[in-house]
């Protein structure tokens, strides 16, 4: 299930990206989670919701969440979604692979001259 | 990892589908709070959201285990499509239990008596100790060896000596006299064996020393039986042969003996004696780190030693050895087991050919499904291993049946008849199913599961696509390659078959031969009882003597018993050994003349049993104590010591040089008796002597008293059966209240000593009926299948104008070539094989004529009946249907 990511897999792992990026903050459920990254991206990136938990439980699985079930600020019974200490290091490590990408896009795009 | 989450997938699953439902209902409020309706709040929220089902399926999947996953499905695919045709899978699974069954069965028998270590702690260290010498070795120990194997405690920890049969004991003092099985030990006995015990102690050395005192540690059974489980026994006083018995133990409920065990008494060697007697046998545990040669070198330096301390005591080439405790308890049984074992994987081996042949006809049928599922772009080996599922699920049922068949069978052929194996229990209650008994069954339910599925699977799965999808329905039938391998499959069962029943005539034949055997007695009407005389009363001949008397002339006085004589041994149970010298003649090399087997019985024993007396005169009423010693001898030691001279001119010394204990004058032999067999039927006459029981020495009547039972024989002219209480009531009554066990008759004794080749015969006339059934099954399904497929040929045929008994013929022409091919296969290997059946046989060679002529015929002709029916149906075919046939 492990690979070392590659390339080709910035863009498919931009959803764990700012999933992880999000959690920074603390601990969220996942309507949070969406709604979070809805809003600070001036919604400009809409979750794909179908594709929210998939990327969840995957994180779980590999260790860079960890979950337990609680009680959100509706006092309705959620589950709650926390960065381990895995999760923050390879929160960093993909931050700079998504930098370097875009600056790689950038580049090619001509945005320094620009 | 990804284990764990294919395990919990369910759990979390359920997880998911109730996070989803709080993301929902979050998305809700949130709408909520903007304004909208309720209704359109939901509404908003699912679409926003999408279809949830299809987010769990990602997750599920992604969860999944794929080999797994395809494995259970392949599972119930195999089941449904088996549970379409019952018919087959019930033949298959029968057909499979029977042939795990047996396997199953008479590895139940191997496991226990071979590879289950011995119920003792640390058992691979326990040793017997063994009279070696040029002619072969044997268990027994006289007291002078004893002491000497106890010195050794360089290689030995322990040492400890025991009776393995014994003169059995009275418990009296209570309702009723019991017989009971009294084994004699030395202290270290018990934890040399490491026996637990329930209540109290076993013999302290002090005990077991002469005139240690009166104490006995009783059995868990007997304790349960005779005393109730009485919490308070030990330092309770029991009487033995009216003799007050201390107790001070019980042993535990586990601890198990090789022979039955009532009780045990201290032995109080007189560790002085240079009595050279073998009554006993001795068992030791090596010293941590010593290995059994290192014993063997170390012992045979002891017995030098010996040989210089008491001299004459063991001749020039005889010394001592060990064989390990196991090994001595197989003895020669391994080898009978291990054929056995390989007759079962025949059996099976015929039983996995059948089920392939099955599968194979159904394989073929199933063709056009094949080819279509490949052409949908089912993977070759996706065919092959739907098809390995449905033969592991026929294989795993028939072993689970097999298991079940294979432990009520053996059960039962146990309780007919333990085949005189060791290790076995009372009626083989010692086979139990145990973990490697459960192994073996799996480990050979999977390989037959594999083997009998794995060629169909893989020839079905290279279909031609094109030309079967073209193919009208089934009627082209099977290629001409698998249909030649089910041909060699047919050729295979028969003869595997054939060399099972070849196997099963011989022993047949061995059977019979042995029931032809004159016994040299008539055991017909002949009853036989052991009373035990160990207590004090018994330790010299003259009351001996007077019961004998007193017993004869009571039973004579029953209506129905025409004679009655007693011994201290039977026919056909074995007897004890005895040197001689004949007066006068010179030795030569040897220090005796010779030995030979040692009976001493009453006037009337050669006249209860009819023994002829060949010559001379029998013994008298009148040889007593006060008479001139005289001896007889069988035919057989007339012939070996006297092959030109009259043995009744000669003088006879028993014992020369055996101790104080057998010192008397010669005997002179006064007449010839012939031969019994007493090694059992199968062994050729020893020679043996008889002598009064009257004229015995009073010494070696005390011993023999405490090593051997005093057997009753009573002749009837009814059934003997009809007069057991008249006659243990009369002999009780002349014997002063002694009761009578192991109460059998004549003809029972007799065929114990052949039960081995019974139970060789019984089983393997079973595995020979087995194979040979599965064999013509085999053949059937061949030949019917043949017929089916070849339906239009046949109707074109008839259409033509052939006649019914043509074509009845070329049907039988075409399954008899393959029978007559197999029989020749099976007589050939069946000529190697019947090789290793050579310990099994009596007075039959291996490649018995009889057997290798009759029984090819026999399997023939079932063959024959076999192919008979579907070449009956095949004349039946109507033309008109068949070429529409479709």
């Amino acid at each position: 299930m492990k690979r070392p990511p590659e390339a080709g897999d910035v863009l498919q792992g931009t959803l764990d990206l700012l999933i992880l990026r999000t959690l920074i903050l603390g601990p969220a459920h996942g309507h949070t989670i969406a709604e979070s990254i809805e809003r600070t991206s001036e919604n400009a990136l809409e979750v794909e919701q179908g594709s929210l938990y998939p990327a969840l439980h995957r994180l779980e699985d590999r260790g860079l969440v960890s979950s337990r079930w609680g009680v959100s600020e509706n006092n309705r019974k959620a589950k709650y979604y926390q960065l381990t200490a895995k999760g923050r290091k390879e929160l960093d490590a993909a931050a700079g692979r998504w930098r370097r990408m875009a600056r790689a896009i950038g580049l090619i795009l001509g945005e320094s001259n620009g | 990892m990804s284990f764990r989450r294919f395990i919990h997938r369910q759990d979390r699953d359920r997880d998911l589908a109730e996070e989803i439902e709080s993301h929902l209902a979050h998305q809700h409020d949130a709408n909520l709070s903007r304004g909208f309706s309720r209704d359109e709040a939901r509404r908003r929220a699912q679409l926003k959201f999408g279809n949830p089902l299809a987010v769990r399926e990602r997750v599920w999947r992604y969860r999944s285990v794929p080999w797994i996953e395809n494995a259970w499905r392949d599972v119930r695919f195999a089941w449904r499509s088996l549970r379409k045709t019952p018919g087959f899978a019930t033949v298959a699974i029968l057909v499979i239990a029977l042939g795990i069954g047996v396997n199953t069965a008479v590895f139940s028998v191997v496991n226990t008596v071979l590879l289950q270590p011995l119920p003792y702690p640390e058992p691979g260290s326990l040793m017997m100790l063994m009279q070696t010498s040029p002619q072969g070795s044997f268990a027994a120990a006289s007291v002078p060896e004893f002491n000497l194997w106890h010195h050794q405690t360089a290689i030995f920890q322990e040492v400890a000596g025991y009776d393995t049969g014994g003169a059995g004991l009275n418990l009296t003092g209570e309702d009723h006299p019991l017989q009971v099985q009294g084994v004699h030990v030395t202290h270290d006995y018990f934890s040399l064996f490491g026996a637990p015990l329930t209540a109290g102690r076993t013999f302290t050395a002090e005990e077991d020393s002469p005139n240690g005192g009166h104490v006995v540690v009783l059995s868990n059974g007997l304790w349960r039986r005779r005393f109730g489980g009485d919490p308070n026994i030990v330092g309770r006083t029991i009487q033995l042969d009216n003799e007050p018995f201390l107790v001070v133990g019980v042993v535990g409920r586990d601890f198990v003996t090789d022979a039955p065990a009532d009780l045990w008494l201290p032995y109080q060697f007189d560790l002085n004696t240079q009595d050279m007697v073998h009554y006993f046998s001795v068992a030791a545990r090596l010293k941590p780190g010593v290995t059994v040669e290192q014993a063997n070198a170390q012992l045979k330096l002891a017995a030098d030693q010996f040989r210089r301390t008491i001299p004459n005591a063991i001749g020039p080439q005889n010394s001592y050895g060990v064989e390990p405790l196991k090994q001595w308890m197989i003895g020669d049984t391994r080898t009978p087991l291990l054929v056995l074992l390989s007759a079962v994987v025949l059996v099976l081996l015929i039983a996995c050919a059948n089920v392939a042949n099955l599968l194979l006809a159904r394989a073929s049928a199933r063709k056009r499904e094949f080819a279509t599922r490949a052409a949908l772009g089912a993977g070759r080996w996706h065919v092959v291993r739907q098809l390995l599922a449905e033969s592991l699920i026929l294989s795993l049922s028939g072993g689970l049946m097999g298991l079940l068949l294979g432990y009520i069978g053996v059960r039962l052929l146990l309780n007919v008849n333990v085949g005189g194996l060791p290790r076995l229990g009372e009626n083989g209650s010692a086979v139990a199913l145990d973990v490697r008994v459960l192994l073996f069954t799996l480990a050979m339910s999977l390989l037959t599961g594999i083997v009998f599925g794995l060629v169909p699977a893989i020839s079905a799965s290279r279909p031609n696509l094109a030309t079967t999808l073209n193919e009208s329905g089934s009627r082209t039938g099977i290629g001409f390659r698998s249909s030649s391998f089910r041909s060699f499959l047919v050729v295979s069962e028969m003869a595997m078959a054939l060399i099972l029943v070849i196997g099963a005539t011989l022993l047949i034949r061995t059977y019979l031969k042995l029931q032809a055997v004159d016994p040299g007695m008539d055991p017909r009407n002949t009853l036989t009882m052991a009373m035990s005389i160990s207590g004090s009363r018994f330790q010299s001949s003259a009351p001996v003597e007077q019961v004998i008397r007193a017993g004869t002339e009571r039973l004579k006085s029953i209506p129905g018993v025409l004679n009655a004589a007693a011994g201290n041994g039977l026919p056909m149970q074995g007897a004890f050994g005895m040197p001689f010298d004949v007066v006068g003649r010179p030795k030569g090399n040897a220090p005796f003349t010779g030995g030979a087997g040692y009976y001493s019985v009453s006037w009337s024993y050669f006249d209860t049993l009819k023994i002829p007396l060949l010559r001379g005169r029998g013994f008298t009423d009148h040889d007593d104590a006060s008479s001139p010693g005289v001896i007889l001898i069988n035919e057989t030691m007339a012939k070996r010591y006297w092959p030109n001279g009259d043995p009744l001119k000669d003088r006879l010394q028993k014992a020369p040089g055996a101790g104080p204990i057998f010192a008397e004058p010669p005997r002179q032999v006064i007449g010839i008796v012939g031969d019994t067999r007493d090694g059992g039927l199968n062994h050729d006459p020893h020679p043996t002597m008889y002598i009064p029981l009257a004229q015995m020495p009073d010494l070696e009547t005390a011993l023999n008293s405490r090593v051997a039972p005093l057997w009753w024989v009573v002749r009837t002219n009814v059934d003997p059966h009809t007069l057991v209480t008249s006659i243990t009531t009369a002999l009780r009554e002349a014997s002063g209240g002694l009761p009578v066990a192991h109460i059998r008759t004549m003809d029972e004794i007799e065929s114990l000593t052949t039960s081995r080749q019974r139970f060789n015969m019984l089983l393997l006339t079973v595995f020979g009926a087995c194979g040979l059934l599965l064999a013509a099954v085999g053949v059937y399904g061949l030949m019917t299948y043949s017929v089916e497929q070849r339906t239009q040929e046949l109707g074109v045929r008839m259409a033509l104008g052939a006649q019914a008994s043509h074509i009845r013929n070329m049907v039988l022409g075409q399954g008899m070539v393959l029978v007559l091919v197999g029989v020749a296969v099976g007589i050939g290997s069946a000529f190697w094989l019947t090789r290793f059946l050579v310990t099994f046989l009596f007075n039959v060679k291996t490649w018995d004529p009889l057997a290798f002529l009759l029984t090819p015929l026999l399997l023939s002709a079932v063959a024959m009946v076999a192919i008979w029916i579907p070449a009956r149906r095949a004349t039946r075919v109507d033309p008109s249907t068949a070429l529409r046939f479709e």
